[in-house]
């Protein structure tokens, strides 16, 4: 039996497992599409502003539910699911791969549609965007945000809960977990200062260069004064993110191998 | 030998699961493993399954690491495990998906036998739950079955038809570990008994050589750990 018929019959399980929350999340999109369609302001600038917060909000709380979503390995473990699991014969790595890419799809999903909102907020305003700005908008944001921030938090999760749940029934379980999740805000503070000193070392993605010809709104113009209309995305967190989700996800995997229940 | 523990001592934060235990499972048994609440039966079969790691000593399973060897070991554990939305049919799209050794024409066959019905498992009773789960559990093609407590809280006409089940797909090159507290029930299956007391081995012995001095299985448990 190969790994990849294994692997796809994990990736079916993890879909029946977690529809209902990947469904719920996606279509949570629709209250928050709703909510943004009830700001309405006379300034286009600030109705803009507040529908981003929207969106930000949007973004954040999804991040949270798609966190709880790939960390139930707790409750699994309460009801003897995870035990179920453990003595399957695919490895820990391939457990591990599958709960990841369940959820990053649906997380990708998720953010593209977002980008899709923010679309349709900036036309709202009054905004033309051409097509490649729309194009980066809607998929080249959004996969560079999951990749950088949404990615690396879900390793972080899956590694959270598969280590507290590891030696959980011989030994206290509940330190290493309380030590990981009190560690977490130094350890993203240690990222992001180390990646903010090695950004833009290596040639920079230039975003919405079409933009600012592309606005043929003179309400905009006092806006966008000082705009050249280009955003240089740096290259380099999203290597050092992808790196760093691919070693918690081994470890994690790895971790797998030795959990008890 | 399919599996043997050497001086294995497996403990909890505050307790002791299994104290000092050495045994040797050779191929073509059916064992009982039996005692009280909390004498360590569950703890022995999840050793030997590789869920649990032992403290000291050595669990040997197919000459390695049981959970090395997990793909040719069958667990079925007290828990009723299974996830609330899953049918039958997703039973059997899980175990072929899973398991090499999975037999779905026998998963088949042992669901009729077992009158398992086709609905989610939050539909149905715990009888039914346990039923299923025997028929994921015996419809492998494995050398070493690991089965704790299949009948705990089961009527009993599906405790009937597990226990039947079980003699039915009994091969002599197999080797069964049946913990049960059913000890009457299940006696007339059993070809060695070991018994636990609060984690020590109390009593290993063949039950031909009980009946031979004249002492049923059921009468040994009573004498043994009363």
């Amino acid at each position: 039996m190969s790994s990849l018929s294994r692997f796809r019959t994990l990736l079916w399980l993890e879909a029946r497992r977690s529809w209902v929350w990947a469904v719920g999340l996606i279509g949570s999109l629709l209250f928050w599409a709703w909510g943004m369609n009830q700001v309405r302001f006379v300034d286009p600038g600030e109705q803009l502003g507040v529908r981003a917060v929207i969106l930000l909000v949007a973004c954040g709380i999804g991040a949270m539910i798609l966190c709880l979503m790939i960390g139930r390995i707790r409750s699994e473990t309460r009801h003897g699911q995870y035990q179920v699991l453990l003595l399957t014969p695919p490895s820990g790595y391939l457990h591990t791969l599958a709960r990841f890419s369940f959820a990053g799809v649906v997380a990708i999903v998720y953010y593209i549609i977002i980008g899709g909102l923010a679309w349709w907020a900036i036309a709202q305003a009054g905004l033309r965007l051409d097509a490649g700005s729309a194009a980066q908008l809607m998929l080249v944001c959004p996969l560079y945000g999951v990749v950088l921030g949404i990615l690396p938090a879900l390793a972080w999760t899956l590694l959270l809960m598969v280590f507290i749940s590891s030696y959980r029934i011989s030994g206290p379980g509940w330190v290493p977990g309380t030590v990981m999740i009190l560690a977490t805000p130094f350890l993203v503070s240690w990222i992001a200062e180390g990646i903010w000193r090695i950004s833009y070392r290596l040639p920079s993605w230039r975003l919405f260069a079409g933009l600012r010809a592309a606005i043929d709104t003179a309400a905009w113009e006092a806006e966008l004064e000082g705009f050249e209309g280009v955003f240089a995305l740096p290259q380099e967190p999203l290597w050092v993110m992808l790196a760093l989700s691919i070693v918690v996800l081994v470890v994690a995997g790895r971790i797998w191998q030795e959990v008890e229940a | 030998m399919l599996a043997s523990l050497t001086n294995v001592t497996k403990r909890y934060v505050r307790t002791e699961g299994l104290r000092d235990i050495t045994l040797e499972f050779p191929a073509g048994e059916v064992v009982g493993v039996l005692g009280l609440n909390g004498s360590g039966k569950s703890t022995l079969l999840k050793v030997l399954a590789g869920l649990l790691f032992p403290s000291e000593g050595t669990a040997t399973v197919f000459g390695g690491a049981p959970r090395r060897n997990r793909a040719r070991v069958v667990y079925l554990g007290e828990t009723d495990a299974l996830w609330t939305w899953m049918t039958p049919q997703d039973a059997l799209r899980f175990m072929t998906g899973l398991y090499a050794d999975f037999d779905a024409a026998r998963f088949q066959e042992l669901l009729d036998n077992l009158e398992v019905p086709q609905r989610k498992t939050k539909a149905m009773s715990k009888g039914e739950r346990g039923r299923l789960r025997l028929a994921m559990a015996l419809a492998r093609d494995a050398r070493l079955y690991l089965l704790d407590e299949p009948l705990a809280g089961i009527d009993l006409l599906s405790r009937e038809k597990i226990l039947t089940s079980i003699v039915k797909e009994w091969h002599t090159d197999e080797t069964i570990l049946l913990s049960t507290h059913e000890v009457a029930e299940a006696e007339a299956l059993f070809e060695r008994v070991v018994f636990l007391r609060q984690g020590y081995l109390a009593l290993d012995k063949r039950a031909e050589e009980l009946r031979s001095e004249g002492r049923s299985v059921v009468d040994t448990f009573r004498e043994v750990l009363s």
